[in-house]
């Protein structure tokens, strides 16, 4: 399937469940059980997949807040896009 | 004293009356030392003909068959009768052994053998009074704070802990098992208090206490000792209740590692260090 640049980005929320620990975030899988947690970039891009924001908008955000290494934070924002896919945690 | 209405309750359903019993709640037969656990009730078997059952509203129903070890019985009942009351009863047991301090509850958790009383009774020597020895009940029906109530057994030591601690020992406690029950030198106190920290006892060289934090929070609760199975069993939670319920207790207890050599030589340097960290502000 392909994902357009202006989709808006959302979870499966039917898939995880979530809980803020301190300044980290704990995702649990609800069909194994296993748990996983974010912090720093991968924190702040799980908060803001809202189903509101595309790709754009996730990564202008994050550019402001990571104080404009867009590069690196583009390359982060990707990888961790992907995995969540892998993981069948975003809504296609 | 006032006392709380989760100490009220386990008073009234941890009465203990004597009679038969049915010897399977499930239509199975129950091994000896095992437990069935179906419908508010709680059947459990201890060695030869020796049953206990629980059933919400009634109490403890004990049968002692002509080969029951009189001796275990009150293991029996303050072990895995008190806790599977406690979690029907929606409070959470959990393995440890805690203090007292301004107020507040100091709970140090461990695999058997970390050397849980051993501390609690040793902290009596730096004026700390004992809380609960083995399995501390937590009342979570606040869910602005997470309250403990006192304990409900007895300080039990090994001969070799009596020396370290200077507890005062007092009799054995079963035929078979080698420990004795034991006054702590600072008494006890026995009222609910809220929790103030659980700290995990592990073996390393040199004697430090770390804060617990994140993630590794909810990992740490996640106890396969008996208290945790007879709560999971009664709350029969789906995974993300499980997850909701931990992330609560996470969220809410403050938690950290205290790492110590077990060596004799250096036992009260690490006494003197948690006495420390408890007594801070």
């Amino acid at each position: 399937m392909i994902v357009t640049a202006m989709a808006a980005l959302a979870k499966r929320t039917d898939r995880f469940s979530e809980a803020d620990i301190d300044e980290e975030i704990v995702v649990m899988m609800l069909d194994t059980g296993q748990f996983f947690s974010l912090s720093g970039t991968s924190a702040a891009i799980w908060r803001l997949i809202d189903g509101q924001r595309d790709r754009a908008a996730v990564l202008a955000s994050l550019t402001g807040a990571f104080h404009g290494e867009e590069q690196a934070v583009t390359k982060d924002l990707d990888e961790f896009l992907a995995t969540l896919r892998e993981m069948g945690l975003l809504v296609d | 004293m006032d006392r709380s209405a989760a100490e009220l309750m386990m008073q009234r359903e941890t009465a203990v009356q004597y009679g038969p019993v049915p010897h399977s709640l499930s239509g199975e037969p129950l091994a000896e030392m095992s437990w069935q656990m179906l419908g508010g009730a709680f059947l459990l078997r201890g060695e030869g003909e020796h049953y206990f059952l629980y059933r919400k509203g009634d109490g403890v129903t004990v049968e002692r068959g002509p080969d029951a070890d009189v001796s275990e019985e009150s293991l029996w009942l303050n072990g895995s009768v008190y806790a599977a009351v406690a979690s029907l009863n929606g409070l959470l047991p959990i393995h440890a052994s805690a203090v007292a301090h301004d107020g507040r509850v100091f709970a140090f958790s461990g695999p058997a053998g970390a050397g849980k009383s051993t501390l609690v009774a040793a902290l009596g020597r730096h004026g700390l009074p004992l809380f609960c020895d083995d399995t501390l009940v937590l009342d979570l029906s606040d869910p602005e704070r997470i309250v403990c109530l006192p304990g409900h057994k007895r300080l039990k030591l090994r001969p070799d802990a009596i020396g370290l601690t200077g507890a005062m020992p007092q009799e054995k406690v079963s035929k078979t098992v080698d420990k004795h029950y034991a006054l702590p030198a600072t008494g006890e106190v026995g009222v609910a208090l809220p929790l103030g920290e659980l700290i995990f006892l592990e073996e390393r060289p040199e004697p430090a206490i770390m804060p617990i934090t994140g993630a590794e929070r909810l990992v740490r609760l996640q106890d396969d000792h008996y208290t945790a199975r007879l709560f999971d069993s009664a709350r029969k939670f789906d995974r993300a209740a499980q997850f909701a319920h931990l992330a609560r207790l996470a969220r809410q207890i403050a938690m950290a590692r205290f790492v110590r050599p077990l060596d004799r030589d250096r036992f009260d340097e690490g006494v003197a260090l948690a006495a420390r960290h408890v007594a801070q502000p």
